[in-house]
């Protein structure tokens, strides 16, 4: 058990014995060193919560299913979530698009050494500024030396990308399409991805078919990634969640990039922000 | 014995894709997809298993079942008729769940025409495991690294090349004027994995159908399909006409079938809006019945092939050894309970 461990059980543990949640989603070790997913809910439990670098989902997107109270006559659930400073953002997302209340959630925040997808580092994690999250109840202080990255722009294979002619750069994407199985891990795995019919979804949709072929998979993803335009906190999930090794965060990195060079906007500042693409300033200019 | 040595392969795969769609595991950054090859030197020969089963190769994720033409008169056309495939590399579990699906789709009336054109016109050239590999558990659902069944040709490596059995009509036309050697050959034996868990009888499963580990498992389900999509044996679909083209007083369409999972919600959403399986936990639960009861219970087999392909996808780490493994433990509990 290390020092993040024992925080985090301490935590969960006070949180369930003083009523304060429900539960408390955390991760726990799986068979052969993996992690995964895990909702506590008995103070017995809580030993089984840790921290490790593969901790790469985003938690926070299991608030979906505990946003509504359980039954008639019931109190919306409380939950505490162990999460990274790039989900606490989701967090401010949530609440900015009326989905979350602040006051039925406790932020058990990560002091976030950077984690990894496939036992590599995530490319915004070598780049990452923001090792604490903006908003938490409890903090949980790494264990392990963390260096700022002095390079702050974690945009170089993008902008490498935008110098590709559109030629080179659908036959980058076909080929990593192709591999697409159009499982939608991506997109369930996404605390941006809520609604409740997918466009992919729709029953006789004008915009796409049921086919599982490059056509409709690059339209899924690129739909996708327009969807998350000013909403994308760049936490990886998708790219965790991928089955196939898809690299999807570099479409939403595009846009994010576009949207923090126009508008100097980064997703989940703050819960009091209006959702970029929901407000109108008329004098905002458009640096395009 | 027969044996083949490397070479020989090379040459092999040369000669056949001339008659045929040569279909092999192909690396596609780091990720092993049957794919059509051309020759040898695209296919990759040392792996452990696809990410992708060999059902795409015999029920696709996507295809036109029929054509629709709606003029004055509406004419329908059936899909053609595959051209052959032969596939290299096929794992003997993956072989062992086309024999499952036959059930299903061929092995009694109304045939799925379409899957029966598949599997007519498909030849499976297995290749052996060496090993059990991390996630694998075919021996505890019936099946083992070097299987026999649902094969055209079984090839084990040996030292130079490949052990080479026949043990089809369609194995013995895929060799034809092929330099097949005759050697003294031990076929070594694959390595067994140990403590592997009990799968209990559709009987005994149907017992535990209200136990609250179902809901207990599904609270970290994200009701993706990834499970389902790299499942050997998981064979649901939808069907839609989708409109190709339109010409003035003509529409075409093309009825496709594309592959669907239980997983998700809108699989069971039904007119007007009802859910039966609203909730992760009915969904998830689901999965595991259809395998380990509904579908031995409708059709014979157990509907899962022990490859572990869905332990090794799931996002959250929900792992089908482990449900076996907790099934196994609850009926034991219960039995000593009772």
């Amino acid at each position: 058990m290390t020092k993040m461990d024992e925080g985090i059980r301490a935590a969960a543990r006070q949180l369930l014995e003083e009523s304060k949640v429900s539960a408390v989603i955390g991760y726990e070790l799986a068979d052969k060193g993996r992690v995964r997913p895990v909702v506590i809910e008995r103070t017995e439990d809580v030993d089984r919560l840790i921290w490790n670098e593969d901790c790469n989902l985003n938690l926070v997107n299991y608030l979906h299913q505990r946003k509504m109270p359980a039954g008639k006559d019931q109190p919306i659930p409380k939950t505490a979530l162990v999460i990274r400073p790039c989900d606490v953002r989701a967090v401010n997302l949530l609440i900015s698009e009326q989905q979350i209340k602040r006051e039925n959630l406790k932020i058990i925040g990560i002091q976030c050494a950077g984690t990894r997808i496939n036992k590599k580092a995530r490319i915004t994690c070598s780049f990452c500024q923001e090792r604490i999250p903006v908003d938490y109840d409890v903090l949980i202080e790494s264990d392990k030396p963390i260096e700022i990255p002095t390079e702050s722009d974690g945009f170089a294979d993008i902008q490498e990308m935008e110098h590709w002619t559109a030629e080179e750069r659908l036959a980058y994407w076909t080929e990593e399409f192709d591999r697409c199985i159009r499982c939608y891990a991506c997109r369930q795995a996404c605390p941006g991805c809520y609604c409740f019919e997918c466009v992919a979804e729709q029953v006789d949709s004008h915009w796409t078919s049921i086919a599982m072929k490059v056509p409709e998979k690059m339209f899924f993803h690129v739909m996708r990634a327009y969807h998350l335009a000013g909403r994308c906190v760049l936490c990886g999930a998708c790219e965790a969640a991928c089955p196939m090794n898809i690299p999807l965060s570099k479409l939403n990195r595009k846009v994010a990039r576009d949207i923090l060079e126009s508008f100097g906007y980064k997703t989940g500042d703050d819960p009091k922000h209006a959702p970029l693409l929901a407000c109108f300033d008329p004098n905002e200019r458009l640096h395009i | 014995m027969k044996f083949i040595s490397y070479k020989t392969r090379d040459q092999w795969v040369k000669n056949l894709s001339a008659k045929a769609r040569v279909v092999a595991p192909v690396d596609s950054k780091g990720k092993i997809i049957y794919k059509q090859i051309n020759s040898a030197d695209e296919a990759v020969w040392n792996f452990e298993k696809t990410d992708l089963p060999a059902k795409t190769w015999y029920f696709p994720m996507t295809e036109p079942i029929l054509y629709i033409e709606q003029g004055k008169q509406t004419k329908l056309t059936e899909a053609p008729v595959p051209s052959p495939v032969v596939m290299f590399g096929v794992r003997p579990c993956d072989a062992r769940s086309g024999l499952i699906l036959d059930e299903l789709f061929i092995g009694k009336p109304p045939i799925d025409r379409q899957y029966a054109n598949h599997r007519e016109t498909l030849t499976m050239i297995g290749l052996a495991c060496s090993e059990m590999w991390e996630t694998c558990f075919c021996t505890a659902v019936g099946g083992a690294p070097d299987s026999h069944d649902g094969l055209d040709i079984l090839l084990t490596e040996v030292e130079g090349g490949y052990a080479l059995e026949v043990l089809t009509e369609k194995g013995n036309k895929a060799i034809d004027g092929v330099a097949i050697e005759e050697k003294d050959l031990k076929i070594p034996e694959a390595t067994l994995r140990e403590g592997l868990p009990v799968v209990r009888n559709s009987k005994e499963w149907s017992t535990l159908f209200n136990d609250l580990y179902w809901k207990e498992l599904s609270n970290s389900c994200i009701s993706c399909r990834a499970c389902a999509f790299v499942c050997p044996t998981c064979r649901c679909y939808d069907v839609r006409d989708e409109l190709v083209t339109i010409k003035p007083g003509v529409k075409n369409y093309e009825r496709l079938r594309a592959w669907d999972t239980c997983t998700m919600a809108g699989y069971r959403r039904i007119a007007g809006g009802h859910n039966p399986r609203e909730t992760t936990e009915k969904r998830l639960r689901n999965r595991f019945y259809c395998k380990f009861m509904y579908y031995p219970e409708d059709f014979g087999p157990i509907a899962c092939i022990g490859c572990g392909r869905c332990i090794e996808v799931c996002p959250v780490g929900i792992n089908i050894q482990e449900i076996i493994a907790q099934v196994d433990h609850l009926l034991d509990t219960a039995a000593v309970k009772a």
